[in-house]
């Protein structure tokens, strides 16, 4: 993917509405992204033909009590990040402003401090004043895994809302391309084949010997991949461990 | 209700399409509530492809099933032959990519048809060996919010879609899909309800708290603790603990 002829022209937000520039932006995308270089340029990309200036590729992890932000890919300056926290991250993906694909993206508009789920405005207002005035959440799906996008802006309705939806399944694709030519790169799925399937059977309520007649392995076997899969997942106990894996998509 | 209000805020859901080719997703996001309803707006997607037939199919999020699980096809009530070509055969490619990626994919056994010529343009769709007997087909992947996975299938020879309306016809399988996985876990909502802190101790218990320390935390007896555990996992018709969180997580009883 050559990235320094990716842009013959300007990014035009005025231009967004033609639908000629809608096909050439098609096209121009179309390159597949396979390393994480690929990634960030593939991310820039979208944001130039949503008319954002900022974006941020993440994962939520949950944790005992609170979900946290996996930062995949992203454009914010390093203080932004520190400043807003993780957990504010998490609330803004995860927000009910945030659309899946097939619906109706939503603007938060920082400035006016919108109060949501456990974060006060006055966090989001700091947003603000670090330059992301309005700030679009997307979700993604690649595959049964679900990543979400912010984009933000520095001024507020500068950002394309049918160019957003187009840039939606174009991440969808470009990741969905990606994790197939990266593996395991971008999917937070640690699970070995045996330990995933493991991991399925005690879900669905099966003891650990039955579930080593299930795969024909004998019961220690069975619970040494479950330990494995507790470990990986940092979780305290079996149930945590379903928990996790249900929320992450991985069973 | 809140779902409802904020489709009233949405001031275009008057008009049907955008100038993209768009479904205006506040309209598609009214919930379908019956599955020949869901079925109606299937057959409008495939009216504008042009397909000749289309079929909706659940795929099972464990590799465990290799089958996708039909749900409804242009021949609803009855099935079609397609459907039952691909429920019966191990369609496994179509199932396992469904798991991994949201690239739809393509096939056709006939080279000249101009399905084939209209679908190699597409850049994001990937070509599959065909599947089934009809001549050529594509396969929308779409996920719901509670973890369902699904595949939305188009077949005929004589589909016109273009790389630009890819993203909308794509995006209209979503909230089609969504919609039906909406409907379906309704559906299996029959369970009697469950109290407030029944539902506390069971987040509790799927955040890898021990019955102990719910207890601690909710200041109740361990007993009790236990007691309302074992009354969710009766309720929610599972065998254990594991598997209460399992259904309560899939079933969005907790998040």
């Amino acid at each position: 993917m050559e990235i320094d002829s990716g842009h013959p022209e300007p990014p035009n937000c005025m231009a967004m509405t033609s639908l000629a520039v809608e096909n050439s932006s098609f096209e121009t995308t179309a390159a597949k992204p396979a390393t994480r270089g690929d990634l960030t340029a593939f991310l820039m990309e979208q944001t130039d033909a949503v008319g954002a200036d900022a974006y941020m590729l993440v994962a939520v992890v949950h944790d005992q009590d609170h979900s946290d932000a996996r930062i995949i890919a992203s454009n914010w300056i390093y203080d932004a990040i520190q400043l807003a926290g993780q957990k504010l991250i998490a609330t803004l993906a995860q927000s009910s402003f945030a659309a899946s694909p097939g619906g109706m993206p939503r603007a938060i508009v920082t400035a006016s401090a919108p109060s949501l789920e456990g974060i006060g405005g006055e966090d989001i207002k700091l947003l603000d004043v670090l330059g992301h005035s309005e700030i679009y959440a997307l979700k993604l799906f690649v595959g049964r895994q679900r990543l979400f996008l912010l984009f933000s802006a520095a001024s507020i309705a500068r950002i394309d809302l049918a160019a957003l939806i187009q840039a939606q399944f174009q991440c969808c694709y470009g990741l969905s391309r990606m994790s197939e030519v990266l593996g395991a790169a971008v999917m937070q799925d640690p699970l070995s084949d045996r330990e995933r399937e493991c991991l399925f059977w005690v879900s669905e309520g099966k003891t650990t010997d039955e579930v080593a007649v299930i795969l024909g392995v004998s019961s220690n076997t069975v619970n040494s991949y479950i330990t494995h899969a507790i470990r990986k997942f940092s979780a305290s106990n079996r149930a945590m461990a379903v928990a996790t894996a249900i929320r992450s998509g991985i069973i | 209700m809140t779902r409802a209000a904020a489709q009233n805020a949405t001031p275009a859901s008057s008009e049907p399409r955008n100038p993209f080719g768009f479904a205006t997703p506040g309209l598609e996001q009214h919930p379908a509530v019956t599955i020949p309803d869901a079925m109606r707006r299937c057959r409008w997607i495939a009216v504008d492809l042009n397909a000749g037939s289309f079929g909706l199919f659940f795929v099972n999020p464990s590799a465990e099933r290799a089958h996708p699980v039909p749900c409804f096809d242009a021949d609803y009530p009855r099935i079609t032959n397609f459907t039952k070509f691909v429920s019966g055969e191990s369609c496994e490619e179509l199932t396992r990519r469904a798991r991994v990626s949201t690239l739809p994919c393509w096939w056709s056994s006939d080279e000249g048809s101009a399905s084939a010529a209209n679908f190699s343009a597409l850049s994001w769709a990937t070509r599959i060996a065909p599947v089934g007997p009809e001549g050529s087909g594509i396969a929308f992947p779409a996920y719901a919010e509670r973890g369902q996975c699904g595949l939305v299938i188009f077949t005929g020879n004589e589909i016109r879609l273009s790389p630009e309306q890819l993203p909308g016809i794509h995006a209209r399988c979503f909230a089609l899909f969504s919609a039906v996985a909406r409907m379906q876990t309704e559906d299996s909502g029959k369970h009697p309800s469950i109290s407030k802190r029944e539902l506390e101790c069971l987040k509790l218990t799927a955040n890898g708290l021990t019955s102990e320390e719910i207890a601690c935390r909710l200041k109740l007896s361990v007993h009790t603790a236990n007691q309302y555990l074992t009354n969710t996992t009766q309720k929610l018709n599972a065998v254990n603990r594991m598997h209460a969180v399992a259904k309560g997580l899939r079933l969005g009883l907790i998040e």
